[in-house]
């Protein structure tokens, strides 16, 4: 048995903790389980929406033990999502600080069996308490006549979630240095990454909600949790059954679970090529330029599936992306959609692009290690794969993807019936993709010129300060300074593509031929600008090297 | 069997270690000495395959650190400065985990647990929890997980710094008794009076660089010339003086109290210099009470370093 997780049943597992986790599991399991079962069982009169008239709804322990799965559910998920992502993340890096985790970096084992060891021994006594709810789920089943089959589904995807939460908590812990700010960090994250951030699925980019269980839970199981006696499910639960059934991925549909595990082992295995990394050397990035351009392909490959039919045939799913959808929006105005959309599209793309960038792109003292090195393995120049290598030709191909599925957007939306009006390629693919190369050569510019600090305070400067600045501005004197706001908002990379769609593409809300003139006038300072700081810091960074720093 | 060769860790812009070169021998104890911030854990870090170099070259056993890492950690055992352990493992436990992931099983791993702890001395605290051990305790603990998969090369970060005088002598002599069975030690102190008494070869580093390394006597036969005796007489006595006078080797007397019973001699001679001094004090029948060079040679030396007296590097 692996070694890790043997000392964390021997650290976590003494019998005076058997019997505290014991006794807390069950009290709360038996208590959450008993209230939603009696209360379920009892007799009840229900709404019925179709029929506009109360349903009465017979006293049976089918009912009880279908309402009482959900508590239990949610429990077993309390337990182990987030007393055990806390826990991983925490010990983790109070492990690191403390040196402890060097002893486990020092021994023979491999990175896989570390990693396999802290997930599953960290936790330990969190997947006991988890063990003791099983009584309450298998009278659950067998008394609430659940399907086993989908059961047995929304379980697997429950275990790759916790797999999924715990690894995104241990590699946190390997990250953030202490460790109360780890735990609370990975809390976040999770919540972030998986809570926060599947709410973009409601906008269509629906790869994002498959993170969690919610869309198995709601998509296979809520159907089944349906009263005896009862006809269908309330209006909410039927609306988020349906909008978790299958998923629309370019032309085809994809079951809600196995797009799940798609999205979940993608994540996993980004996540554990990170942790492998880390366990290999503390100091390496989290992931080398290779894998940074894999992992971002992969990523716009999934916003092109997604959006797809969108583009095409103006289909979306979500609550908000039904709502921007062509077929629900007056059919003159379709361009309002595209550009909030592909705002969306821009937005991900240009905060995907940042963190890998400062991720893979090598500092200056890297950078010389890698010179160094190259030149005492004789090497003509330091591998362009290698962590130490320049960073420009990654964030060239990480534009150039972003672009191309930009371009596949536009040809989509261009060769559809929706649209009502030609766009010509600079308008739509030369200047967003020119402003991107800028944008991506200016970071790395940055994050090879200067150490963290420099490399946040320019963006600090150059992507937020501009945005509250026009925030001020526009709340104070906004008729007078339009212009001076609109120049303000094109110095973000987030809010420059925003602007050059209105003004290419202007929906039929009122724009006056001022506004556009401004919007248009703005851009072109943006981009100018743009691309006047990218050329001043490569000739900076040109003169530095040349120089040896 | 340890080989350092222009090494340099940087942490950003600061530069921790600058240029160091040194080798330990197969067998031998090495002693790094330095001030606070001299870059001694992190060349012992650095050499332990957990800190990345900026430059330069480590090799153990002909393995480089760098480009086989996962070869070099097998032959090494690492002990930090501060000693971090299970809390609620017990003492066995945590070197079982070790023993068990260096991939020892069965009764070799009961046997081999069972030695190390009889080694450091903690068979009386095998199945203690080891938050219940003192910081001493802690320490043998985790010099018994260091051991226990039998290193070639043993890396100790101030290892006596939590010990007991007691525990300290025990060290030395485990420490003894492992170099003689072939084992070479790498071993950072503060105790520079220990490592006169264990090492074989030292090494001073300051401000990240080693600004004098080499065997134990070679080295101190450079230091400054001049080095403290103190003298204290029973009783105040007007002959010491012009006794003393007639060594040109004391180059200065300085009375340390207003008693006029104890004094400070700055001399330049050797050991045999010094005592044909207190032989002649005694032969002049001055009750001299106490007699004894205040530092030790390798002391003298530190101090010289610390105080930026010796800027060259010297390598003899």
């Amino acid at each position: 048995m692996n070694p890790i997780i043997v000392k964390g049943i021997r650290e976590r597992l003494r019998p005076k903790h058997l019997i505290a986790s014991a006794l807390f599991s069950l009290i709360i399991a038996s208590t959450l389980y008993l209230s939603a079962y009696l209360d379920g069982m009892q007799s009840k009169k229900v709404y019925d929406y179709s029929s506009k008239s109360h349903q009465v709804i017979e006293e049976n322990p089918v009912n009880g033990a279908r309402n009482a799965f959900t508590y239990l559910l949610g429990f077993q998920g309390f337990l182990l999502m987030f007393i055990g992502t806390g826990r991983v993340a925490s010990v983790t890096a109070e492990e690191k600080e403390s040196g402890l985790l060097d002893y486990q970096r020092m021994t023979p084992m491999h990175p896989f069996a570390k990693v396999t060891g802290y997930l599953f021994g960290l936790p330990a006594r969190e997947y006991f308490m988890f063990l003791l709810t099983l009584p309450f789920l298998f009278h659950c089943i067998v008394i609430g006549q659940l399907p086993w089959l989908d059961l047995l589904q929304l379980y697997a995807v429950f275990f790759s979630s916790v797999i999924l939460y715990h690894l995104t908590a241990h590699v946190i812990g390997l990250v953030v240095p202490r460790p109360r700010a780890a735990s609370w960090v990975s809390r976040i994250a999770v919540l972030g990454l998986y809570v926060f951030l599947p709410g973009l699925g409601q906008a269509g980019i629906s790869f994002l909600s498959f993170l969690t269980i919610l869309p198995t839970y709601f998509g296979k199981i809520l159907p089944h949790l349906l009263f005896i006696g009862e006809n269908k499910l309330g209006r909410f639960e039927a609306k988020v059954a349906e909008f978790w059934q299958d998923v629309p991925f370019f032309t085809t549909l994809i079951s809600p679970s196995v797009f799940t595990f798609f999205m979940q082992g993608l994540l996993i295995v980004t996540l554990w090529i990170t942790a492998h990394r880390k366990w290999r050397n503390q100091a390496l990035p989290a992931f080398s330029k290779p894998s940074a351009i894999a992992l971002y392909s992969i990523f716009q490959f999934l916003l092109l599936g997604c959006l797809w039919m969108f583009f095409s045939e103006g289909k979306s799913i979500g609550l908000l992306g039904e709502s921007f959808s062509m077929n629900k929006m007056d059919k003159t105005d379709p361009h309002l959609a595209f550009i909030v959309v592909q705002s969306v599209f821009f937005g991900l793309s240009i905060l995907s692009i940042l963190p890998l960038i400062n991720i893979c792109c090598p500092n200056q003292h890297l950078f010389l290690k890698g010179i160094q090195r190259s030149r005492k393995l004789a090497l003509p120049k330091v591998p362009m794969a290698a962590d130490e290598s320049s960073g420009a030709w990654l964030t060239l191909s990480l534009s150039i993807l972003t672009i191309f599925v930009h371009a596949v957007f536009a040809t989509l939306i261009n060769s559809s019936d929706l649209w009502t009006e030609p766009a010509t390629v600079l308008d739509t693919i030369l200047i967003p993709g020119i402003f991107l190369v800028s944008m991506g050569l200016s970071l790395q510019a940055c994050r090879e010129l200067w150490f963290n600090l420099g490399f946040w305070g320019f963006i600090s400067l150059v992507w937020i300060t501009p945005l509250f600045a026009s925030l001020v501005i526009a709340v104070g004197w906004s008729d007078q300074h339009l212009g001076l706001i609109l120049k303000l908002l094109a110095l973000c990379p987030l809010s420059i593509l925003p602007l050059h769609l209105l003004a290419e593409y202007p929906p039929s809300l009122i724009l006056s031929d001022d506004v556009k003139a401004s919007i248009d006038e703005a851009v072109w300072f943006g981009l100018t600008l743009s691309i006047c700081l990218t050329l001043i810091l490569h000739l900076q960074l040109y003169r530095r090297r040349k120089q040896g720093y | 069997m340890i080989s350092v060769k222009e090494l340099k860790i940087h942490y950003g812009e600061h530069v921790a270690v600058d240029s160091l070169s040194f080798s330990v021998a197969k067998g031998s104890v090495f002693g790094l000495i330095g001030p606070n911030g001299a870059g001694k854990t992190t060349t012992i870090k650095a050499i332990a395959t957990l800190l990345e170099p900026t430059y330069g070259e480590i090799f153990i056993d002909h393995i480089s650190v760098l480009h086989q890492p996962e070869e070099a950690r097998k032959k090494l055992g690492y002990m930090p400065d501060f000693p971090p352990v299970y809390d609620d493992l017990e003492v066995t436990e945590f070197c079982d985990l070790f023993a068990h992931a260096y991939g020892l099983s069965g009764p070799e791993r009961i046997q081999k647990v069972e030695e190390c702890l009889v080694l450091t001395n903690l068979q009386d605290k095998a199945k203690a929890k080891c938050k219940t051990l003192s910081r001493g305790m802690k320490q043998r603990a985790l010099l018994a997980k260091t051991l226990v998969h039998e290193p070639s090369v043993l890396l100790l970060d101030e290892p006596a710094a939590n010990l007991d005088p007691k525990a300290r002598i025990d060290l030395r002599n485990l420490l003894l008794q492992l170099a003689s069975a072939g084992k070479t030690i790498l071993v950072s102190s503060h105790v520079l009076s220990e490592l006169e008494d264990l090492c074989d070869a030292i090494g001073i580093m300051r401000a990240g660089k080693m600004v004098v390394s080499g065997g134990l006597d070679e080295i101190t036969s450079i230091t400054s010339a001049e080095r403290l005796i103190q003298v204290e007489v029973v009783s105040a006595c007007d002959q010491l003086e012009a006794c003393l006078a007639k060594f040109p080797s004391i180059s200065k007397i300085s009375k340390l109290d207003g008693t006029g019973k104890r004094f400070s001699l700055s001399h330049s001679g050797d050991t045999k210099d010094a005592s044909s001094i207190l032989t002649s004090l005694i032969q002049s029948g001055i009750p001299v009470a106490s007699f004894h060079r205040k530092q030790s040679k390798v002391e003298d030396l530190f101090l010289d370093v610390e105080a930026g007296r010796m800027k060259k590097n010297f390598n003899p």
